[in-house]
């Protein structure tokens, strides 16, 4: 049986990719080893598959608060709304090995045109959106591309389901090796002459004669880019367009993270449907997922604040 | 910011009221979720764009009840404020059904308020701390004031370690009171 697992997903690093972004209309014509997606014709309505996966959001985080479910359990919560958030492209490009990559560009936050660089301006009039802020791109599979133009809600993620968070987290400054690498520092008494938290020593002696690379040391911490993975999506809100997620997101608010779908859950889940275990594929209460994406098309006909119960048994009842 | 709160009183009662009325839209995503009340009008344009949005959340993430039960007990100008020192009574909907206490401290953040209320239950001090929003807490009733009007300090962790001024506190009331 074929494992779509091992399908060609990730590029040969010495092969060279041809990177034609295709985010123009028919009329260009096809040149040799690409293809495009004539990205406003109308596709018929396609379903979610375990096989498939759908493209994130950019949203920004607003804060952090708390809700209480509906047995009365207290969750910490992030708040993440989002801005005009659209799609700016639709990217298909074919590697040397005949594979395909497929991705769906997201742009979010509306700028002041003339604040936006002529090269932007021109990128954004193509797919005409508003100037963004932030640009990123989604890796997703052939059968969910979303047209050039749809704006997203937050009804893309159904309450119950859990997703990844990408955003850079709070930069800390030039951090010593206690705290960035959690060196245990050297004693506090005892004749420890002005070294109390220093990182001692950091190496050998003749042989190898040297430091080797990669040696844990003090520098700049914070301000890279980390993903936080299985965060439970608890509320969602169309009318003010929010996610309530469980648990914290890197980074400050208001700042720009991206959100998509668990990867590592939604490969179980793959794996379950191939072992025919197929009430295992989606999380408890989950029955489906708005295929390709969620739009503001879509959130008008359905209901604007849902949330998810707990998926489990009170912890206010006692247990024998 | 003050138009934000007057249109949240007025599409609160609203939704109270036309909850009753209209239907609910279907979810074909999950059979099992939560379907909330839609507000009655749609956002003014600053929440949307998030001007304002966690101070309008704190207030408004909860039901008007507990809403009241904040901005009266634990608002920081409110004439029925709760202050550390008092003893307070409260009802829950878990065991203990019922739990008196002297207030140690106040957490004020929002809806994440909560209080410490300590006792001495049968030689074994007893502490809880009790979030104001949480479904579990019925209702919050000041049992006695603290004496003089108020405590020379916010938090008053110093109780734990000394029994005498613990029960000069309780002067009177001594144990528990359903």
């Amino acid at each position: 049986m074929l494992r779509l697992w091992t399908l060609k997903q990730k590029p040969h690093h010495n092969l060279i990719l041809k990177c034609l972004h295709s985010s123009s209309n028919v009329g260009a014509s096809p040149a040799a080893s690409t293809s495009f997606v004539s990205s406003n014709a109308p596709s018929p309505p396609t379903k979610w598959t375990p096989d498939s996966i759908r493209t994130g959001l950019i949203a920004r985080k607003r804060g952090m608060t708390a809700l209480w479910n509906d047995q009365g359990a207290r969750l910490p919560v992030t708040v993440l709304q989002l801005e005009n958030c659209q799609v700016t492209a639709n990217i298909v490009t074919t590697r040397q090995d005949k594979s395909e990559y497929h991705a769906v560009q997201v742009a979010a936050s509306d700028k002041p045109l003339k604040r936006t660089t002529r090269q932007m301006q021109g990128h954004f009039r193509k797919a005409k959106v508003n100037p963004k802020r932030i640009v990123k791109e989604f890796p997703i599979t052939s059968d969910a591309h979303v047209p050039i133009g749809t704006t997203f809600s937050a009804i893309h993620f159904v309450p119950g389901q859990y997703v990844d968070v990408i955003a850079k987290s709070i930069g800390k400054g030039f951090q010593g090796g206690m705290k960035r690498w959690n060196f245990k520092g050297l004693r506090a008494s005892h004749g420890v002459s002005v070294s109390h938290r220093s990182a001692g020593a950091t190496g050998a002696h003749q042989d190898p004669g040297r430091i080797w690379p990669g040696k844990k040391m003090a520098a700049r911490m914070g301000g890279q880019r980390i993903t936080t993975q299985n965060l439970a999506v608890v509320r969602v809100d169309t009318s003010l367009n929010l996610i309530y997620l469980r648990g914290a997101v890197p980074g400050v608010d208001d700042a720009q993270v991206m959100i998509r779908d668990a990867k590592k859950l939604a490969a179980v889940g793959r794996h379950n449907q191939a072992k025919g275990l197929y009430e295992k594929v989606l999380p408890k209460g989950v029955d489906d997922l708005p295929f390709p994406a969620g739009t503001l098309e879509m959130a008008k006909t359905l209901p604007s604040i849902i949330e998810a119960p707990a998926y489990r048994v009170s912890p206010f009842v006692p247990r024998e | 910011m003050f138009n934000i709160f007057r249109w949240t009183s007025k599409s609160l009662t609203r939704t109270m009221a036309t909850a009753a009325q209209t239907v609910s839209k279907p979810y074909p995503f999950s059979k099992t979720a939560i379907i909330l009340p839609e507000p009655y009008v749609s956002p003014p344009l600053p929440l949307v764009q998030g001007k304002g949005l966690m101070p309008y959340l704190q207030k408004n993430l909860t039901t008007p009840e507990k809403q009241t039960m904040l901005r009266e007990l634990f608002g920081r100008h409110s004439a029925k404020r709760i202050y550390p020192g008092s003893i307070v009574g409260v009802t829950l909907e878990h065991a203990p059904f019922a739990f008196t206490g002297v207030v140690l401290a106040i957490r004020r953040r929002g809806i994440d308020t909560s209080m410490v209320l300590r006792n001495v239950i049968q030689r074994t001090g007893v502490e809880m701390q009790l979030f104001v929003n949480s479904p579990h807490v019925k209702t919050i009733k000041v049992v006695q004031k603290p004496p003089k009007g108020r405590m020379k300090r916010a938090k008053l962790f110093y109780l734990r370690h000394s029994p005498e001024k613990m029960s000069a506190l309780a002067g009177s009331k001594k144990g528990t009171i359903a």
